[in-house]
């Protein structure tokens, strides 16, 4: 009986650490993993600050074509237009301002720690 | 970004900034001078003719540097690349735009250099059809810049 038990707690131990791992994996993906908005003729947030490693994904919701380019011209997109997608993963510490070169008005800035 | 719009370089160097400005050139120009030709048609009025005429070569003049600044826009703000959709619609009928400005001016001045200034009747729906290209154009440029935007 008592052996009955101690194969259940260890059961329930495995099972807890499982569950605690995949929580720890998804927390970790939504972390390396950050949105920008296009839309409106902004980005939105205009600026992030991530982890380095981490990958910033622009969509742009507007229905005007928009693009992001790096103003240091480490980074630049094609012409996205609605519900378009570009990404771009910071592995650098620093500090990386951007715009839309159709739009030079909207600006924005990812500061990577 | 904090531009001073009286600074030269701001105005030389700002890469498409030219082609919104000088758009407005050939736009209001051809539409003036179709609507006096189409005045100086009903009221028989010369006048108003040569209104049109000149109203016609200057649009026609100012076309050049606003296609060319439109294609320089193209090629510094997006390098070259590959358009589509608005952009590409854009471009289609800004360059179609800018021909029929050519042509209803060149139609104008052939008419102009002979004896008798005889205009032919076919230019009437030649500069009604321009007129649309160039609104059209106007239009979706409008949006690209964001002046339409809500």
């Amino acid at each position: 009986m008592k052996r009955h038990h101690s194969t259940w707690a260890l059961v329930v131990a495995l099972a807890l650490m499982l569950a605690g791992l995949a929580v720890a994996a998804q927390a970790q993906s939504t972390a390396d993993l950050i949105e920008v908005r296009i839309d409106n003729f902004s980005f939105g947030p205009t600026e992030v600050t991530v982890p380095a490693g981490t990958t910033v994904t622009w969509t742009n919701h507007d229905d005007i074509p928009h693009t992001v380019v790096s103003t240091d011209k480490v980074f630049k997109s094609k012409v996205l237009d609605t519900d378009e997608k570009f990404s771009f993963t910071f592995s650098t510490a620093g500090t990386y301002p951007y715009f839309c070169s159709i739009h030079p008005k909207m600006t924005g800035k990812v500061v990577v720690r | 970004m904090r531009v001073n719009p009286f600074d030269i370089r701001t105005i030389v160097l700002a890469k498409h900034a030219q082609h919104v400005v000088l758009i407005h050139f050939p736009l209001a120009l051809f539409v003036a001078a179709v609507a006096f030709d189409y005045l100086a048609q009903w009221t028989r009025n010369q006048a108003l003719a040569s209104a049109a005429y000149f109203n016609l070569l200057l649009a026609a003049i100012s076309a050049v540097p606003t296609i060319a600044t439109g294609l320089a826009a193209w090629q510094w703000a997006l390098e070259g690349e590959t358009l589509k959709g608005i952009l590409l619609l854009h471009l289609v009928l800004g360059c179609g735009s800018s021909v029929l400005i050519w042509v209803v001016a060149w139609i104008h001045w052939r008419a102009r250099r002979r004896p008798v200034v005889q205009l032919p009747n076919y230019r009437l729906p030649v500069e009604a059809f321009g007129v649309l290209l160039v609104a059209l154009t106007g239009h979706l440029g409008g949006f690209l810049s964001g002046v339409n935007a809500p």
